[in-house]
């Protein structure tokens, strides 16, 4: 299956590759697996603490272009964003843009659960409390 | 669900003398002639019950008996359709001793006899999205495994500049290790869930069946990363 234009742009030139460091109060991070397919994504972000905007994200993922495509794109969108709009990002916003194929649909998943896991480790981390919105959705 | 294959046996008439038989019957226990071969099941042509506790030796000693019994030399006089499906018939037999004799293999092909969804080709989109439990990410495991990638891409860059470095070689060799220790405690997991399945009433039976689909799940995640590791090792 061939994978689209946009997949093959964040495969070939991921946006925000990279660490954080994850010691620090105002970073984030979210680690999730798909065990079935071997994918693992980090998704970090930073957070100011008096916007609430986040300001910087940072990714790593190990799997398929569609996972790396999916988790570039999502820290490309949240970026910028409050952590309450971060949270309004959909799966099925990233398949729409990237035009992931069905099969590629759980790559998108994961994405989406890096993003909230990422916000409800920063929450718990500066004792922000959970919307349901958040409800944790980490794997495991 | 394919569950009828083993919970009625599809008989047939044996082609020389009428009289049926298990369709997976390799020879006809009334007249010992050659049988076609049939697409039933691999525990009847051993004529063993459906079972993942089976006795190995039994299996073995049959594996023999029927290989003798279907050497060429014996069809020297037999009509060729006797000849083709001694020659069928062996190679079937050979595909069912491998897969029954090995303990992983014989547990996925029984549980898929009865419907479970076992290999890359369910990779996670049948499973509920948001499950938890071992069916899911081995969540326990997330940080190390991701940690052995970073090695790994550290080890493959390493090797691609033509550097070596031995104590990174020593940590993925250290982390080889733990994972195949993993595998063995996901082997030994499976087989503590055969007495249920093979012996349990319904109930027990399907909820030994769906630990024993994470418990492949897990092994196969398990596997794959261990593949890649001994590939960068090696490389």
């Amino acid at each position: 299956m061939a994978y689209s234009d946009r997949v093959i742009d964040h495969y070939n030139n991921p946006r925000n590759v990279g660490t954080l460091d994850k010691s620090q109060q105002e970073v984030g991070t979210g680690l999730v697996g798909a065990p079935e397919c071997g994918d693992v994504m980090r998704l970090q972000i930073r957070v100011n603490p008096e916007t609430q905007v986040i300001e910087e994200a940072k990714f790593k993922t190990f799997g398929c272009g569609s996972a790396i495509a999916s988790s570039s794109l999502a820290t490309e969108w949240i970026k910028g964003r409050t952590v309450d709009d971060a949270l309004a990002i959909k799966n099925t916003d990233i398949v729409k843009e990237l035009s992931l194929p069905p099969v590629k649909i759980h790559c998108s998943v994961l994405a989406e659960d890096a993003i909230r896991a990422a916000i409800g480790d920063w929450k718990k981390k500066n004792g922000v409390a959970e919307t349901p919105r958040d409800a944790v959705q980490t794997a495991g | 669900m394919t569950l009828k294959v083993i919970e009625s046996a599809v008989l047939v008439p044996c082609w020389s003398c009428s009289v049926a038989h298990n369709e997976s019957t390799l020879f006809c226990p009334h007249c010992s002639k050659i049988q076609p071969p049939a697409s039933g099941d691999y525990f009847t042509v051993f004529g063993l019950e459906p079972r993942l506790n089976i006795d190995l030796t039994a299996l073995e000693r049959e594996f023999h008996r029927l290989s003798r019994k279907l050497h060429p030399d014996r069809f020297a006089r037999a009509t060729n359709s006797e000849k083709e499906w001694s020659l069928a018939d062996t190679a079937l037999l050979n595909d069912a001793y491998r897969t029954l004799k090995d303990p992983l293999r014989r547990t996925e092909y029984l549980l898929k006899l009865h419907g479970a969804e076992i290999g890359e080709e369910f990779s996670g989109k049948d499973r509920p999205k948001h499950e938890s439990g071992p069916s899911r990410a081995p969540a326990d495991l997330l940080e190390e495994v991701f940690d052995l990638n970073m090695q790994l891409e550290e080890m493959r860059m390493a090797r691609k500049a033509g550097e070596s470095d031995p104590e990174l070689e020593k940590s993925l060799l250290e982390a080889k290790r733990k994972f195949e220790g993993l595998v063995e405690d996901v082997d030994r997991d499976l087989r503590a869930q055969w007495q249920a399945w093979d012996e349990g009433d319904a109930a027990a039976r399907d909820a030994a069946q769906k630990n024993m689909v994470a418990l492949l799940d897990r092994r196969r995640y398990l596997s794959n990363l261990l593949r890649d590791v001994t590939e960068t090792l090696g490389a």
